[in-house]
């Protein structure tokens, strides 16, 4: 019985552990998780690919000149119903014009005309 | 009996407001309707249709450019507070193209109240009418519409302009854009009291 007691005396008592032993353990252990990247880092991410810029940048321009023709469009066709309607406002008031002055060239007409007897 | 009194009172008061502020729906309306006279497009040789309301007009006025030109300064002071230009004009080949019910119609509409007729000439012989109303509020009489009826044999004209017009500026259009001289004398319409001649030859 005294030999058991001594054996598990000797093989519980404390042991400094081996050198390198906390290293071999904490490389053992899965890597702390890194932080997700944000939308920006993740689209800079894709336009530091040479292939990928070149794309991004040949996108981006023919998005700009897509609205430039679109707008340029837009103007012109304000442009073309501007003039149309300047034509027919002073189409409208030639007219009134002139049918306004008749009028009055009438009565002064009749003013003049001597009364019948 | 006595707060049925105050209560009646109240009411009657209120509907000659309400009435009083729809006054538009009763005659006042400057703009006239003269969309009937479309059906005589098809027996004239010439029709002139011009339907301008304020947007249009707005849109014009952007490209009414005092720098061209004296004529279009005018014009853009002209129409700068107008709300609507509409002209229907029709020129025919023959007589009788039109009856006197197509003018009517618009001699109806300015029988109402607000529009009075400040110029009329009629000429049996020549079977020419020529009409001018002006459709004004207020004392100081601001013009809130003009129309203008000429009936001939061969062509009839209706010009209705909605908002206020200055009659001497529109006049003094002459001689200008392309319009002929007359060598007329002027008299304001305001001073001139109305002036109806009927011709018998």
């Amino acid at each position: 019985m005294k030999d058991l007691e001594n054996e598990l005396r000797k093989a519980l008592e404390r042991r400094e552990p081996p050198d390198g032993f906390a290293e071999r353990v904490l490389a053992q252990l899965e890597p702390a998780p890194t932080p997700k990247p944000g939308w920006r880092e993740a689209l800079l991410s894709l336009v530091r690919i040479p292939r990928l810029r070149w794309a991004a940048v040949g996108v981006f321009a023919c998005v700009l000149v897509t609205a430039g023709v679109v707008h340029y469009r837009r103007v012109e066709q304000e442009r073309a119903a501007g003039e149309a309607a300047k034509a027919q406002v002073m189409q409208a008031l030639r007219i009134a014009s002139k049918k306004l002055n008749v009028t009055w060239r009438k009565v002064q007409e009749a003013d003049h005309r001597p009364p019948r007897t | 009996m006595k707060n049925l009194i105050k209560a009646e009172t109240f009411i009657g008061a209120l509907l000659v407001l309400v009435m009083g502020a729809s006054a538009p729906a009763f005659g006042q309306n400057p703009r006239l309707k003269i969309n009937n006279l479309e059906k005589l497009s098809s027996k004239a040789a010439e029709v002139i249709d011009v339907t301008l309301d304020g947007s249009l007009l707005k849109l014009a006025s952007k490209f009414i450019s005092p720098e061209e030109g004296e004529d279009e300064a005018e014009v853009k002071e002209l129409i700068k507070d107008l709300k609507g230009i509409y002209v229907k004009s029709f020129e025919f080949d023959k007589e009788g193209e039109y009856s006197e019910a197509d003018v009517e119609s618009i001699r109806t509409q300015l029988s109402a109240p607000a529009w009075s007729r400040i110029v009329g000439v009629r000429s049996k012989d020549d079977k020419e009418n020529a009409e001018v109303y002006l459709m004004t509020e207020g004392e100081a009489k601001n013009i809130l519409g003009l129309a203008i009826i000429t009936a001939e044999p061969k062509e009839l004209t209706v010009v209705n302009i909605v908002g206020p017009i200055d009659l001497e500026k529109l006049g003094a259009l002459e001689g200008k854009m392309g319009i002929p001289r007359m060598n007329l004398e002027k008299e304001k319409a305001s001073q001139k009291p109305a002036a109806s001649h009927d011709e018998k030859k």
